[in-house]
């Protein structure tokens, strides 16, 4: 009897939160045009960073993998940081 | 490499490749390598469920997003199944969220790409180095 309640206990969380975690797939989220959505690019450029460095050095180790990551995705950063500068200087005077 | 050494190899190629596109970091598993192909799945499908988080199933649209829908299946064919729901339940996402989720998913099936061309050329070279070329 106690075995059954459990069961079903358990079945009915399982249930519950499998619906939650679909229905956070299923609504999109609400994002305007402001200066914080180009936050969006930190985890992209994080993936990049870390498939290309998983894939490039030769031996696995958390310290240089980590060090090396760290790396590459601060200067994508300050590259895309620096395009945008010059971007804004160039549309401020000839826009 | 010897013709017959190359077509020992063929099979090998295939599995990985095959393998590398089914599981993110799948084809570095079949080739030992563990903790590489541990960090290129857990990676590739967090980007892919940012994506789909940020702009919903919608954002996988093999109707109206082909160009997006040829990059987001590189990630696995399951995505094709989300294709399915998001075409049978005539699902529509507009604007940025569209936007973040379709770069987000076609992204990591690119990088899933560049993940089965290595973990093909390492099944290569490996091949090659037990035939002695």
């Amino acid at each position: 009897m106690s075995i059954t309640l459990i069961c079903i206990t358990v079945c009915s969380i399982f249930r519950h939160t499998a619906t939650i975690a679909l229905a956070t797939f299923a609504v999109p989220e609400n994002i305007t045009t402001n200066a914080s959505m180009t936050l969006w690019v930190l985890p992209l450029t994080c993936s990049i960073a870390v498939i290309y460095k998983t894939l490039k050095l030769p031996e696995i180790k958390l310290v240089v993998f980590v060090k090396e990551t760290a790396m590459l995705f601060g200067s994508i950063i300050v590259f895309l940081a620096v395009s945008a500068l010059v971007v804004l200087v160039a549309a401020y005077l000839f826009v | 490499m010897s013709n017959t050494a190359k077509a020992d190899s063929i099979p090998l190629l295939l599995s990985v490749a095959l393998l590398s596109w089914l599981v993110p970091g799948g084809g570095h598993f079949l080739l030992g390598e563990r903790k590489r192909s541990a960090i290129i799945f857990i990676t590739i499908v967090a980007t892919f469920c940012i994506g789909l988080l940020v702009g919903s199933i919608a954002v996988v649209d093999p109707v109206s997003a082909k160009p997006w829908y040829f990059a987001q299946i590189l990630t696995s064919p399951f995505v094709a199944v989300l294709g399915h729901l998001t075409t049978a339940q005539s699902r529509v996402v507009y604007g940025w969220p569209n936007e973040i989720g379709q770069i987000y998913t076609s992204t990591a099936g690119l990088l899933n790409l560049l993940c089965i061309v290595n973990a093909s050329y390492l099944a290569y070279v490996g091949t090659s180095e037990k035939t002695g070329d």
